[in-house]
């Protein structure tokens, strides 16, 4: 057993576990943050997307150990509900769940995509960005009208408080 | 032993890794990214007694350009290789192979350092590493010694680094303007897979059109360790690498691999895609070339 500390959607958090234990069960079990979902566990599927200082990583290949120090931003730290962020809402304005199991990894990723472009991105980019994350459902027409829904509201918003 | 109990060593600079490497006496492993190494730990393949964590040696994670290569660190991420300039300009083959490495979560926390320590025969960055000639810098706390990236791999899983060595360095040939590289992959889908064949293409052009002076081909995941197509290779400079000449070249290609039936492909597949990758690889090098 180990102890941990991360900053967590903004919040230190420490925690003591074992450091073998993955970064995603970390998450859910220890903290409650059960918005990141475990599905193939081995980062096919891209269901446990968080972001660490940024960067979107699968969390479910991650060691507690190997996050100590590391800002962690979970879907819960993109945006709750009275508070969502516009990818969020999005994704509920354009239909863009089905089962909703896949949903949070996606919102995780289109974020970090979302933050490194300041362009409203072709379809053909939007599946490269996503092309680690998996929608068994196959709703993925709605999942990438939603990310440009999403990005053009954005840079709308952008536009108005410059 | 229980993933529960695997207890972690996490140093803080490479001398206290390689010091820690000489005195332990524990089976222990070192942890690049982890995103080969988690998997085969939850699998249960891989259960060492404690992990070497260097994910936060950032010592270790740099591309540089130097009198004797261009030197790259082997914690460097899959996405710093494909941003690095410096790699896009004189090393256009890594760039392609590690933007196939996974999707971005796995080019994000994935190393080129632990690709080269998982060994896997399927490894995306090796065939390309392969044709750059690299020299893999392999320290421990007394000596430092440099492998030719040909003498690195003995078997699948296998290298000649030592349980007390770790891997310091990367250092690779940087192309001319007349040399040009491709890598060509074929996995069950576009994104995020892993390789049933893949090929690293580097060729040296010359002055007439088409004109091929040199070339290294290395083809991944059909045989034990990475291939060398030595008779493709020379076949590239017979005449210009007209349409005849590449489906002549890769017809050949067929003979020279030593792929296995697995749950990804079956041998056939596998030699028949090789041919086939390789032709694609040489017709898209040659457009290049025509519409520099």
């Amino acid at each position: 057993m180990k102890k941990i500390h991360f900053k967590v959607n903004g919040e230190e958090l420490s925690v003591t576990c074992p450091p073998a234990k993955t970064l995603l069960d970390v998450l859910r079990d220890e903290f409650d943050l059960t918005g990141s979902k475990e599905c193939c566990g081995k980062g096919e599927c891209g269901s446990c997307t968080v972001l660490i200082d940024g960067k979107s990583v699968c969390s479910c290949l991650v060691l507690a150990g190997q996050a100590e120090n590391a800002s962690i931003t979970t879907v819960e730290g993109v945006g709750l509900i009275g508070k969502m962020d516009v990818l969020q809402e999005a994704f509920s304005d354009e239909g863009a769940t089905q089962c909703g199991y896949c949903t949070p990894g996606f919102i995780v990723s289109a974020r970090a995509f979302l933050d490194s472009i300041d362009y409203i991105p072709t379809d053909d980019e939007i599946k490269t960005a996503l092309g680690g994350n998996l929608c068994r459902c196959t709703g993925y027409t709605k999942i990438i009208k939603a990310v440009q829904t999403a990005a053009r509201k954005q840079y709308a918003t952008e536009e108005t408080v410059v | 032993m229980r993933v529960s109990e695997i207890d972690m060593f996490s140093p803080s600079s490479v001398e206290e890794c390689l010091y820690f490497l000489r005195d332990q006496d524990r089976p222990s492993r070192i942890l690049a990214g982890g995103t080969d190494a988690v998997v085969r730990m939850k699998d249960g393949a891989w259960l060492p007694d404690i992990w070497i964590n260097i994910n936060q040696l950032n010592a270790l994670r740099y591309i540089r350009l130097e009198n004797n290569g261009i030197h790259i660190g082997p914690l460097t991420s899959h996405t710093d290789i494909v941003k690095s300039e410096l790699l896009q300009e004189k090393a256009d083959v890594l760039v392609g192979a590690s933007k196939e490495v996974g999707a971005i979560q796995l080019q994000n926390m994935g190393t080129i350092g632990g690709n080269l320590g998982t060994a896997s025969p399927a490894g995306d960055t090796i065939p390309a590493l392969f044709v750059l000639d690299a020299q893999i810098e392999l320290s421990s706390f007394n000596e430092k010694r440099v492998v030719p990236i040909n003498e690195f791999f003995t078997g699948p899983g296998k290298t000649l680094q030592k349980q007390d060595e770790m891997i310091t360095n990367i250092i690779i040939h940087p192309q001319a303007a007349n040399e040009i590289g491709i890598f060509e992959k074929l996995g069950p889908r576009k994104a995020q897979s892993i390789s049933i064949v893949n090929v690293a293409i580097s060729l040296k052009m010359g002055s007439n059109p088409r004109e091929c002076l040199d070339g290294k081909i290395a083809f991944g995941s059909v045989g034990p360790t990475i291939i060398r197509s030595k008779k493709c290779e020379k076949m590239l400079s017979l005449g210009p690498l007209d349409d005849i000449a590449i489906q002549d070249i890769s017809g050949a290609a067929w003979k020279e691999v030593m792929p296995i039936s697995d749950v990804r492909a079956s041998a056939k597949y596998r030699r028949s895609m090789a041919s086939a990758l390789l032709e694609r690889g040489l017709y898209r090098l040659m457009k290049r070339w025509d519409e520099r």
